[in-house]
């Protein structure tokens, strides 16, 4: 028995998100059409709206619905430091420590040189054009310590240190209130590496 | 070394790649010292407590368990072996170099010890000097010899007789060197440089650059059409 090709083409629609495969996209379309119709309303107009007034902004590339978000408006940030963030989740994050008030670059995604993401897939002219605008005087490269993250660094401070920028990495180690008893091998093998001096 | 108890297979492996698989596992692409290049799925390991979540990354000296005789695996238990200084800059590129040229020309349950052996020291030389162009020559040759391509450096191809030093060659990935002809277009390699890959000896800093293109040549050739991410992507970057 064939499916409508309405229902198909919704199943085949949301095989687009992550982690979804055949089998939880027909349950989550049997569900959307079966049980929660005004649910399915709902989804159908918000995702046509964010589609139209989502946008990327001129400043952080973040998501926003003006041409700049409300973070680079805001008069209070230190606009001398850039701090550059794979995704809006990991800007986020900082934020919620309250320890920066400098400004952001968000790249939506990393390089993954083996998965053929290359840095065209990256807005990396619009990074550089934003950390040229000559109050930038130093980029906090924050991107994840997995290897396509430090390929990611390394990359973008390749662009920007013959062009004169002062750049800097977060730094990696134990986690704060952490026992090395309970902390993972590598994370204690790097913090012995990177180990800083008390002395002077 | 590897052991076997109960269906399960233990040994010593890093990590080449890994894809994300379903919403919280991992799709493993290793290289196992005795049972070669292997890939094996390991569930929940994208969990945000999972023990391995950031232990399963490349470049890692791991001890890994798995089971299963099918194309893909599960991985039982991961461990972490021994101390691998992290790649930074320009040796983690050429790491990720290595990494895809052995997903690209290692078939899959097809064990080479020797370049398992080769591969760890390699890591351990880019990280102590930084990515240096013998350092990858070395490996590349290795790795052309373990996969029985191993290239031919010391012979004119034609007349089996030594290279002349002070003479001009083309390379046939196969069979080796032959004179150039005189107004040949093909790459061509001095009987110098040749000789001195083949005797690993990279005092001459010409031979360094001739080794570079040669590999370049012999890589292409059995890479086919499709050209290397790490090579393609990061022209900016330039791979010594
Ligand atoms: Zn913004």
């Amino acid at each position: 028995m064939r499916s409508p090709s309405g229902l198909e083409a919704l199943i085949d629609a949301l095989r687009c998100l992550p982690g979804v495969g055949p089998k939880s996209a027909q349950r989550m379309a049997f569900y959307l059409l079966q049980r929660d119709r005004p649910g399915a309303d709902r989804l159908a107009r918000a995702l046509s709206h964010a589609l139209t007034a989502v946008r990327h902004c001129n400043g952080c590339n973040n998501f926003t619905e003006q041409a700049s978000c409300e973070l680079c408006l805001s008069g209070d940030r230190d606009g001398t430091v850039l701090c550059v963030v794979e995704t809006p989740a990991d800007l986020l994050m900082i934020e919620q420590t309250h320890a920066y008030r400098g400004q952001y670059y968000v790249l939506m995604g990393r390089l993954s040189p083996l998965d053929g993401v290359g840095p065209e897939t990256l807005a990396l002219d619009r990074l550089v054009r934003r950390a040229l605008d000559g109050v930038v005087r130093e980029v906090v490269l924050a991107t994840n310590f997995t290897v396509e993250g430090e390929a990611t660094a390394h990359y973008i401070g390749e662009l920007l240190r013959p062009r004169g920028m002062k750049l800097s990495r977060i730094a990696r180690g134990l986690p704060v209130g952490g026992e090395l008893e309970y902390t993972d091998a590598g994370t204690v093998a790097q913090a012995l590496v990177e180990r800083r001096s008390l002395t002077g | 070394m590897s052991s076997e108890r109960g269906g399960k297979v233990r040994g010593p492996a890093y990590v080449l790649h890994t894809l994300p698989w379903r919403e919280t596992s991992l799709l493993v692409e290793v290289l196992t010292r005795d049972h070669g290049r292997l890939a094996l799925m390991a569930r929940g390991a994208r969990r945000p407590r999972s023990p391995v979540r950031g232990l399963l990354r490349a470049f890692q000296p791991l001890q890994l368990e798995w089971f299963g005789k099918a194309e893909l695996r599960t991985m039982s238990q991961a461990e972490w072996a021994t101390f691998q200084p992290l790649l930074d800059g320009q040796a983690l590129y050429c790491g990720l170099y290595l990494n895809e040229l052995m997903l690209r020309l290692l078939a899959r349950d097809d064990p080479h010890p020797g370049l398992y052996d080769a591969y760890a020291e390699t890591l351990m030389a880019l990280a102590a000097v930084g990515g240096e162009g013998v350092v990858l020559r070395r490996f590349e040759l290795r790795l052309l010899k373990e996969l029985g391509y191993g290239l031919q450096l010391t012979l004119d191809a034609d007349s089996a007789r030594p290279l002349d030093p002070a003479a001009w060659y083309t390379f046939d990935p196969e069979q080796g060197p032959r004179i150039a002809a005189a107004r040949s277009n093909a790459v061509q390699f001095s009987g110098r440089a040749l000789c001195a890959m083949a005797a690993d000896d990279w005092t001459e800093p010409t031979t360094a650059v001739q080794a570079k293109a040669l590999m370049r040549h012999v890589l292409a050739f059995h890479l086919g059409h499709q050209d290397l991410h790490t090579r393609k992507l990061f022209r900016e970057i330039t791979l010594p």
